[in-house]
């Protein structure tokens, strides 16, 4: 007789399997085991079937099943089925899990190769990581976070970030790196010992190195913070290289004599001995500088980490006064307005965030106000920099920092007496559904801060497994992270990071989305029309800074609330509302959640007005926030932008501008592509090839190129729906 | 009856000429140049009527304390076609509205403006002219303030000093 198998193969029958498996049901219950009944109840069931040639492994099941069911093992019977029932979910488990690798094979799986603008899903690196996700998620959903908060997740209460990563791998979100720490104390990567570097051009080799590593250990954006400060005292260290060598060449001076000069930028009698000696040391570190970030620049654009894509990295700059900073400042600027390659691209990283500050660069007579000139010709041809006004962010966070990757605010934590910010980190995001628990709410403010309690609670339960999960974590597990310096800390292999995670020093942020959607739904107007409603959605945010603040009183953990970017999730989201609920008019009508607090991308008001409307939420969305305007090109016209940016300056900590930067590699037109149906169209000479377009689009935090790399459909229609503010 | 009509007054506009400007729109052109991007407002009835309660808003508005508004821009239609309406906002921008400066977009060329005493007038108060008409033929969106390679951007004060069109650098 043979037997035919789930997958259509044939096996020859074998009795032993039928009883082995009437032994397994039985010894799982409490009477144990009778292998005497089991061989007679196998007899049983071989007689019955033995009349066939070919018999299918269901039928034979099915049997055991009622053989069982008719003997006086009723108990076992229970057991046998409840053991089928639990293979035959794994096997349609198993089968979704292969439906969703084959889906990235076969590049159809849209969820999982466009959730990310910055990956390129059709490329081997990144299809091994996107592989490692769909199974790390998979795992992580079945057997490592919470029931509860897994079921929310999957119905869209709340979104559970980056599953691919966490909680499978203890890993967290994004940080900022201690390159200063790394590059005075020295450190090890991979075989290579580093010592401090002597020049600006080693510096900032190194410093590539070093967010290639912690890119690839981390799943969020990484920052240099203040990265003109930091790096500094190594074009300090070129220009007494050059200073030497001028004295060697151009004075004729002797080795011996060189090495008992004090040579230093301040020392102004030396300089006026070796006038010719000054003026070369100080040319050729300001082109060294220059060509040191333009690697730099490159380096972080052309890499890869370990997670398959470029590493989402930011730099925040322009308060240092020194020359060396300010050739820093200038130096990273310049590069990006000159574009890479030979066509001059926009780069796409790192993102750039210049600090503005009266009496450092603010107005004229500032000493870098010539600097800020530079920022805004930078930004209206490349986008970037985004500014911060340096005394909104010590205002609303406590101490200034830039932000960790694309909006990520830390607040205030000392060690030792002293501020600190290099080293530290946010834990991961949880963010909730707000919009959904306002269409339920149905009208009623009541019921909807009671759903909102609720919610709340699986967000809490989500959030504290994220930092259960990193608890009792291993310095080894990340060397570059908790031993060689990056996290701010130099720990033996065996250590545990629990201390880096409390207190404060690093965060862990509940998210929202969809302010603008929840007033539509519980109040069925938008906000920005009426004064008691403004105050309503405030309400929202600042009942939500509350909790995450008592969280923090509770457990002692840097609870923030934190205004998520939403770069997929403002999509699905919505989808899944649109599948419950249906078309509800200003909700789920239009493909996508407004982010955060932000103003309807298609109300159409000034830039002033917005900037008005924004301005009081990053008080209490301290752990995230930022403000975008929508803008025509102002290429031409850099004197608009700094009056935006000076108003901006007085209201809001973070603010960017989007305009159009593209670029026709054709005719050389510069301004805004037409969006058409296929792609992206230059109004001037028609040129609608990709390959000889640069198109750059604001995606969430960061920058895309959506003319090479389509984006999520509800991005799309969100881009496809933004006004502009004027 | 008003003296003319307006068919757009757009605020924050960074597209037309320097800095961040207000821009007025008047109603009514003769030129009708091939491939105008305004060809509505050839019509002198086209918008709404200039009204004082405008004129108001718009001194208002290029004084507003919070945002450094750096001047006013006056398109078309033909803003020569329509010079009493605008004397009069031009010569209260000017005494009202210290340190703002005006911009005027023309279909006219700077020698056509000046040969005729009342445009000359309305040109006197103004700091920049981008003159000459829309020539599709010549169409370039690669320029600064313009749309066709025959259109130039003219220093009025030095240009009426000098008596011939002097372009402002750019």
């Amino acid at each position: 007789m043979i037997v035919i198998k789930r997958d259509g193969s044939e096996v020859a029958f074998n009795q032993q399997k039928i009883i082995d498996a009437i032994c397994a049901a039985m010894n799982s219950t409490k009477k144990k085991g009778d292998s005497e009944l089991a061989q007679k109840i196998a007899d049983k069931v071989t007689r019955k079937i033995s009349k066939l040639e070919k018999v299918d492994i269901e039928h034979i099941q099915d049997e055991v099943q009622s053989a069982l069911m008719n003997s006086r093992r009723k108990d076992a019977a229970e057991a046998y089925i409840g053991y089928r029932e639990i293979r035959t979910l794994k096997r349609r488990e198993r089968s979704s899990l292969d439906k969703k690798v084959l889906g990235l094979l076969e590049l159809t799986n849209e969820e999982v190769l466009k959730e990310n603008s910055n990956k390129d899903g059709a490329t081997i690196p990144t299809q091994r990581d996107l592989l490692a996700g769909i199974m790390a998620k998979d795992f992580a959903q079945t057997y490592m976070i919470p029931k509860r908060v897994v079921g929310a997740h999957n119905s869209g209460d709340l979104h559970f970030h980056d599953q691919d990563y966490s909680p499978y791998f203890p890993i967290y979100n994004c940080m900022l790196i201690d390159l200063k720490g790394m590059l005075e104390n020295g450190f090890k990567l991979g075989n290579a010992q580093i010592e401090t570097p002597k020049s600006i051009t080693t510096a900032t080799a190194i410093t590539a190195q070093i967010i290639a590593q912690v890119a690839s250990h981390i799943y969020g954006g990484n920052t240099i913070n203040e990265i003109d400060r930091i790096l500094a005292p190594y074009v300090f260290e070129s220009f007494k290289k050059h200073y030497r060598k001028g004295l060697e060449w151009l004075y004729m001076l002797e080795k011996d004599e060189i090495e008992d000069i004090d040579i230093s930028w301040e020392n102004k009698k030396l300089h006026k001995k070796y006038p010719r000696c000054f003026e070369y040391a100080k040319s050729l570190t300001e082109k060294e500088t220059y060509d040191a970030f333009q690697s730099l620049e490159y380096e972080i654009n052309t890499l890869v980490s370990a997670n398959g894509q470029t590493p989402f990295s930011t730099f925040g700059f322009g308060r240092g006064l020194s020359w060396a900073e300010r050739q820093i400042q200038i130096a990273i600027l310049q590069n990006r307005i000159r574009g890479l390659g030979r066509d001059g691209k926009t780069a796409i990283f790192p993102k750039l965030i210049f600090g503005l500050e009266e009496g450092v660069n603010l107005k004229p007579g500032d000493p870098n106000y010539d600097i800020k000139q530079l920022a805004l010709k930078c930004s209206t041809l490349r986008m970037y920099p985004d500014i911060i006004s340096v005394p909104k962010v010590k205002e609303i966070t406590g101490s200034f920092k830039f932000p960790m990757g694309c909006r990520s605010f830390l607040g205030r934590y000392e060690e030792n007496g002293e501020e600190l910010h290099d080293g530290r980190f946010n834990m991961g995001v949880v963010t909730a559904n707000l919009p959904r628990i306002a269409v339920k709410a149905n009208g009623s403010e009541a019921a909807f801060y009671r759903l909102l309690d609720e919610l709340l609670e699986v967000c809490k339960e989500g959030l504290m497994y994220r930092i259960e999960r990193l608890k009792g974590v291993k310095a080894k597990v990340a060397p570059i992270l908790y031993m060689e310096g990056a996290a701010g800390s130099r720990l033996q292999p065996e250590d545990t990071i629990d201390h880096l995670l409390k207190n404060g020093r690093a965060s862990i942020s509940l998210g929202y989305i969809g302010i603008h959607e929840t007033m539509m739904a519980l109040y069925g107007t938008c906000l920005f029309d009426d004064q008691e409603l403004r105050n309503k959605g405030l309400q929202i945010v600042q009942y939500l800074s509350q909790k995450a603040e008592q969280w923090k009183e509770e457990t002692g953990y840097g609870f923030s609330l934190y205004s998520t970017p939403a770069e997929s999730l403002c999509y699905r989201f919505c989808r899944l509302d649109e599948e419950k609920f249906g078309r509800v008019e200003g909700v789920t009508d239009k493909g996508y959640y407004t982010n955060s607090f932000h103003l309807d991308v298609n109300k159409k008001v000034t830039p002033f007005e917005k900037i008005q409307f924004e301005k009081d939420y990053p008080q209490y969305a301290s752990g995230g926030f930022i403000t975008y305007c929508e803008f025509d090109s102002m290429v031409n016209n850099p004197e608009a932008l700094e009056a935006v940016w000076d108003y901006a300056y007085e209201r809001v900590p973070y603010f960017g501008t989007n305009t159009p930067t593209d670029r026709c590699l054709e005719c050389g037109f510069e301004g805004e592509f037409e969006a058409t149906n296929t792609g992206f169209e230059c109004p001037n000479c028609g040129n609608a090839n990709p390959k000889t377009s640069s198109v750059i689009r604001r995606c969430c935090g960061y920058l895309s190129e959506p003319s090479q790399r389509p984006f999520n459909a509800g991005k799309q229609k969100e881009v496809l729906s933004r006004v502009k503010h004027m | 009856m008003s003296l003319m009509n307006i068919a757009d007054y757009k605020r924050f506009d960074v597209i037309n000429g320097r800095g961040l400007r207000h821009s007025i729109f008047t109603s009514g052109c003769t030129h009708h140049c091939k491939g105008c991007f305004n060809a509505a407002t050839w019509n002198f009835n086209y918008g709404k009527p200039y009204t004082e309660e405008l004129e108001e808003q718009i001194i208002g508005d290029l004084n507003m304390p919070d945002v450094q508004i750096t001047g006013l821009s006056i398109l078309g239609g033909e803003p020569f076609q329509n010079v009493d309406g605008l004397l009069r906002l031009a010569s209260r921008v000017r005494n009202e509205c210290s340190g703002k400066d005006i911009w005027v977009w023309s279909g006219y060329t700077f020698e056509e403006i000046i040969a005729d005493d009342n445009k000359r007038k309305l040109l006197s108060c103004c700091d920049v002219l981008i003159d000459g008409k829309f020539i599709l033929e010549q169409r370039n969106l690669k320029l600064k303030w313009r749309g066709s390679n025959n259109q130039r951007v003219i220093d009025v004060k030095e240009s009426l000093r000098t008596k011939q069109a002097v372009l402002m650098p750019l």
